[in-house]
């Protein structure tokens, strides 16, 4: 590995708490994710840019800033990346799953926050995130109350906070809104990196996009299979790394482990026996190195085969239709394809409860983990209709409320397994 | 020094919990053959609901008892507020409730907006999307048109009809009523005080749902009695005691325990700056626009709620009002895991300290008694910092 | 065959073994902070064919002794079927968890829900509120059940409830009355559990504190349901091992 000490102290980190942070990432990365057995060939390219993830990646970053880039970072999935990509942008994901800092966090942040936020700003106080520091904007989107407010906090300690105001029902205004809000996005892109959107470059970010919504596609597609091709820990983090990597690259990794993994289903080659209880998450995203969760299922005896979560199929499963030959038009697609997010800060949300039932069917799975982040209202409060739905239909469910600690993990592996246990009697 | 005068209102319910007072005019509109409307929130446009006939009623609750019985549904890291709410409405207890004919709702916080959607299979609901970011133009329109689809719902289930003209006239009378209740609020700025949190707040409780016309007698004594205790040489609470501004989410009901502990430490309250005080009050909707749902929807988005975001107005209509009630402190209520106002809250405590040089304290609390006793000695140590 | 039972709770070892669908030896002790120690302990002496642990040290002893573990869940919900074979609705309340389960028509378990990572309503919460007030854990509910009203305690969390404990006493009420308002808060933290799984019927009530009468009496007070507590309600969960191990030969290992 180079020494990147230069670039990291450039970019104003603070190098003892980034080398802590690094460490925990690097222990953390072995026990978990080093230790499967079975992994395939193809996910040493994702280990690579794990390992790199803080190093050669942020270098690539200074290097398209340096050739008169931008780049952008945001929190959620309805800030488009084909937008950034047609002014020739760098899009980051910014969300963080570590308990890092949150006593930083907590000084200008309720406690009693999701931690996904008090994450951010444990981050940002910490100064240990360096694509944070390398963003030339960061994009808030107001979709929950936390964020929404958050941001107001936010916005004074970094460079150039853009807010973006999303709808929260699925009505004619809310369409409308969403619209304006990304005509408007747009240009402040163009003015932030003094470049002109054309038909032409839209066009090509779009069709950058749908190629790497594609490739996680197959991806999924391949998980049908029992036994399973991947492991659902691989495969969450090939959807973590789609929202860092360089997106050519990263399809075009994708699409090769894909081969790979067709070779296995063929055989009827897996990571865990056929027969081993498949299971699909449902619920708030999963950022890096939020792995704890998936960790436990994989190691009381079953496997996830789905992910119905922003980092998994509802960030990724619709493609913006390549329709129209003008700006507008191509902008009314991309707003189309945003709206359809059914995620839980929209009111009401019916989609999502029909969407998991699908995943549950198309994927041969046994279960569903129902994962709410703690503090999170709009996830929490809607597993309960989840959860009734479903097991109206006969799909078993557990409903879980967890954080980043450590300190429940015997909690939650005896839920787990017992959840297990039930899937296996049924 | 204190001596006994007659309440502002002085009728049957005169001490007792203002929902009782509230009820009975409700069940008396009933008989009249009013309909009633659920409402949740101050975003709520009752001028356009008087206006079609219609009666609003308050669903917000704020008992502990209900609390329980909602958690086996909601999860427990809800605002109290809501849990109550819902807790009444599964046990089949929440009179208000039993009297509304619909319930209408706004996208406020995510909790609600989550928890409305529990509760559309019991009764006609109508959920209106309220904008977040009031300051655009966009927001306005929108809310524009939210008002009149409203309007449309109404019409549809009641048959009710009302004209421009006729919300027009609602405006002005609601319009009436706001001056008369900042009447109110003047002799709250007084010093020495001369009326109480409690009084205040049975006035402001009333008030919510009802029109200026049924408001005029109420106040216009209220307002008599209020000259009168000036003239007379009334003070209200101890010789030199801190005037404390309560500021945050609405209270009442078993968080009224917050009010209770300041003034057993000595205080007394000037201002209550929630939207079950003063904030439906004080601004007032542009007359004779010519558009009068335009011009509710502007000022229904001045209201300094925080789902609202930036919510800088919360700053400038704080500033207003310190200047006006010249409290020796503010207190900010936050109700537990209502995150909006729990994250603005670092934002307050900032302005007045550094803006209004006023000490502060943030209480986040709940509808239980368990943190009476903390409560009270971080209240007492903010009031010996007076 | 004999087949062995080992549960590991976060207070108390209990080991069951079984011969011919009798009980032929039940054992208890400490955790301590070597829960394989206490496990060894107890093992002592002991002959069986097969063995299964469970409760929350049981991975502990995967390791060590390379035996087959089946969650707590799970072997509660064996354990009171063969106990009250009709029983659907398990409630145990332990030393760190509190679990309510529901079972289907054939006794297979259907749902369960356990209280989040806080102490919160557990036996372990019980044992300091009882040392707060002054109580063995023998008196304490006998005092609460003596008291003709009770003090509502609010908090749930076991710092402050113990604070507020003390700021009762500190104003003069009276032990009992503050007793029972303990007991009350824990039975309502358990019964929101029940009610969310388990909406009707009779509640099988296991694990350390169903020893204590007055929760006993609140549960079906609160419910208004009757509630059943077997002889030994701490054993539940070892005997439900004890029956897995016998099913499965020792061989069949539920969750590698
Ligand atoms: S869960 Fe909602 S708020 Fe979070 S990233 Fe997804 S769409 Fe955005
Ligand atoms: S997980 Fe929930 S609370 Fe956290 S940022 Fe996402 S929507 Fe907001
Ligand atoms: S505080 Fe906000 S959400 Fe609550 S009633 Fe007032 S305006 Fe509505
Ligand atoms: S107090 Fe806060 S969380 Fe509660 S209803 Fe009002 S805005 Fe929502």
């Amino acid at each position: 590995m180079s020494d990147y000490t230069q670039m990291w102290s450039d970019l104003g980190l603070d190098l003892k708490g980034h080398d802590a942070l690094l460490s925990v990432l690097g222990g953390a990365y072995q026990d978990i994710f080093l230790s499967q057995k079975n992994r395939p060939e193809g996910m040493k390219y994702f280990d690579f840019v794990m390992s790199e993830v803080h190093g050669l990646r942020i270098k690539e970053l200074m290097d398209a800033k340096a050739q008169g880039r931008i780049v952008v970072g945001s929190y959620c999935v309805f800030v488009p990346e084909e937008l950034i990509l047609a002014v020739d942008g760098v899009s980051v994901g910014l969300c963080a799953g570590a308990e890092f800092n949150f006593e930083g966090a907590e000084e200008v942040v309720p406690r009693n926050l999701c931690p996904l936020i008090k994450s951010a700003f444990g981050f940002k106080r910490g100064l240990v995130c360096p694509y944070l520091e390398a963003s030339d904007i960061v994009v808030g989107e107001n979709t929950c109350d936390g964020k929404k407010k958050s941001y107001e906090v936010l916005g004074p300690m970094v460079k150039d906070l853009y807010i973006m105001d999303l709808p929260q029902m699925k009505s004619g205004p809310g369409r409308a809104l969403l619209k304006e809000e990304y005509a408007k996005f747009l240009t402040r892109l163009e003015e932030k990196s003094g470049r002109k959107v054309t038909a032409e470059s839209l066009k090509k970010g779009i069709a950058t996009v749908n190629a790497k919504r594609q490739a996680v596609k197959r991806l999924a597609e391949l998980r049908k299979a029992d036994p399973a091709p991947i492991s659902g820990l691989d495969a969450l983090l090939v959807n973590q790394v789609f929202f860092y990597d360089d997106p050519v690259r990263f399809t075009a990794s994708v699409n090769t482990l894909c081969d790979e993994l067709e070779e296995r289903v063929k055989k009827g080659e897996g990571v865990l026996p056929k027969g081993t209880p498949r299971l699909v998450i449902s619920g708030c995203p999963m950022a890096v190195p939020n792995w704890k969760v998936p960790f436990i299922i994989e190691t009381s005896g079953a496997v996830i085969v789905g992910e119905e979560s922003c980092v998994g199929e509802r960030g990724t499963r619709w493609l913006t239709e390549a329709q129209g030959a003008t700006l507008p038009e191509m902008l009314d697609a991309v707003t189309e394809r945003y709206f359809n997010i059914d995620c839980a800060v929209f009111t009401p949300n019916p989609s999502r409860i029909d969407h998991v039932r699908d995943m549950f069917g198309r994927y041969g799975a046994r279960g569903v983990i129902h994962y709410s982040l703690q503090f999170c209202q709009p996830y929490l409060v809607e597993s309960g209709p989840v959860e009734t739905a479903l097991e109206g239909s006969g799909i078993p469910v557990l409903r879980l409320e967890t954080d980043y600690s450590q300190e429940d993990m015997g909690q939650l592996k005896t839920r787990i397994e017992a959840f297990v246990e039930r899937i296996h009697q049924g | 020094m204190s001596r006994t005068v007659e309440p502002l209102i002085n009728d049957e319910y005169t001490g007792g919990p203002p929902t009782k007072r509230v009820l009975a005019r409700l069940q008396e509109k009933r008989k009249e053959g009013r309909k009633v409307a659920g409402v949740y929130c101050g975003y709520a446009p009752t001028e356009l609901i008087l206006a079609m006939g219609i009666s609003p009623a308050t669903l917000c609750a704020f008992s502990n008892a209900t609390i329980e019985a909602a958690e086996t549904v909601l999860p427990a890291n809800l605002c109290p507020l809501i849990k109550s709410s819902y807790g009444f409405i599964i046990t089949d207890t929440c009179p208000f409730y039993g009297l509304a004919d619909v319930v209408i709702g706004e996208t406020t916080c995510d909790g609600k907006k989550k928890m409305f959607e529990l509760i559309t299979d019991l009764k006609p609901t109508w959920i209106m999307d309220l904008p977040q970011v009031p300051d655009q133009e966009e927001a306005i329109t929108n809310w524009t048109a939210m008002i009149r689809k409203l309007e449309g719902f109404l019409e549809t289930t009641f048959g009710a009809r009302t004209t421009d003209d006729g919300i027009e006239d609602s405006i002005r009378d609601i319009n009436r009523r706001n001056a008369m209740m900042r009447e109110v609020f003047e002799f709250a700025a007084l010093r020495p005080a001369i009326v109480g949190w409690r009084e205040m707040y049975d006035l402001t409780f009333l008030a919510q749902g009802s029109s200026g016309k049924d408001m005029e007698p109420v106040l216009t004594e209220a307002l008599r009695k209020l000259e009168e205790r000036r003239d007379g040489g009334y003070s209200y609470g101890p010789a030199g005691a801190p005037r404390v501004m309560v500021t945050g989410c609405p209270v009442g009901g078993d968080a009224e325990k917050v009010f209770a502990i300041i003034e057993e430490a000595g205080g007394v309250i000037v201002a209550l700056d929630a939207c079950s005080g003063f904030k439906p009050y004080m601004t007032d909707t542009a007359e004779g626009t010519g558009d009068p749902v335009r011009a509710l929807a502007e000022r229904y988005l001045k209201i300094p709620c925080s789902c609202m975001t930036p919510n800088a107005r919360r700053l400038t209509e704080m500033t207003r009002l310190i200047e006006k009630m010249r409290p020796d402190a503010v207190i900010d209520v936050v109700l537990q895991a209502c995150h909006s106002f729990n994250i603005e809250s670092h934002k307050v405590g900032e302005h007045v300290e550094k803006v209004h040089g006023l000490p502060f304290l943030k209480i986040v609390t709940d509808f239980s008694l368990g943190d009476v006793e903390q409560i009270r000695t971080r209240v007492e140590a903010l009031l010996e910092s007076c | 065959m004999r087949t062995a039972g080992l549960d590991i709770g976060s207070r108390t070892v209990k080991l069951v073994v079984i011969e011919q669908g009798e009980t032929v030896l039940t054992r208890k002790g400490l955790t301590s902070h070597d829960p394989l120690e206490a496990a060894r302990a107890l093992m002592e002496g002991v002959n069986y064919d097969t063995i299964v642990a469970t409760g929350y040290g049981r991975h502990l002893l995967k390791e060590h002794l390379d035996c087959p573990v089946i969650s707590e869940i799970k072997a509660f919900a064996l354990g009171a079927k063969a106990i009250y074979p009709t029983c659907r609705v398990i409630l145990d309340i332990g030393g760190q968890d509190t679990k309510a389960i529901s079972l289907n028509e054939a006794g297979e378990m259907s749902k369960f829900e356990m209280n989040d990572k806080c102490a919160a309503g557990t036996g372990r919460f019980l044992e300091i509120m009882a040392a707060a007030l002054g109580y063995t854990l023998e008196e304490f509910p006998k005092a609460a059940l003596s008291a003709g009203r009770f003090e509502k305690i609010n908090s749930m969390c076991t710092v402050f409830a113990e604070s507020e404990v003390i700021s009762l006493t500190a104003k003069g009420a009276a032990r009992p009355e503050v007793a029972l308002g303990i007991h009350r808060a824990i039975v309502s933290r358990s019964t929101t559990l029940l009610k969310r799984i388990a909406p009707s019927g009779e509640v099988f009530f296991a694990g350390g504190v169903a020893l204590n009468g007055c929760v006993e009496t609140l549960i079906a007070e609160d419910l208004g349901r009757p509630v059943f507590v077997p002889p030994d309600p701490q054993m539940v969960g070892a005997l439900g091992a004890a029956l897995h191990a016998l099913k499965s030969g020792g061989r069949e290992d539920a969750t590698p």
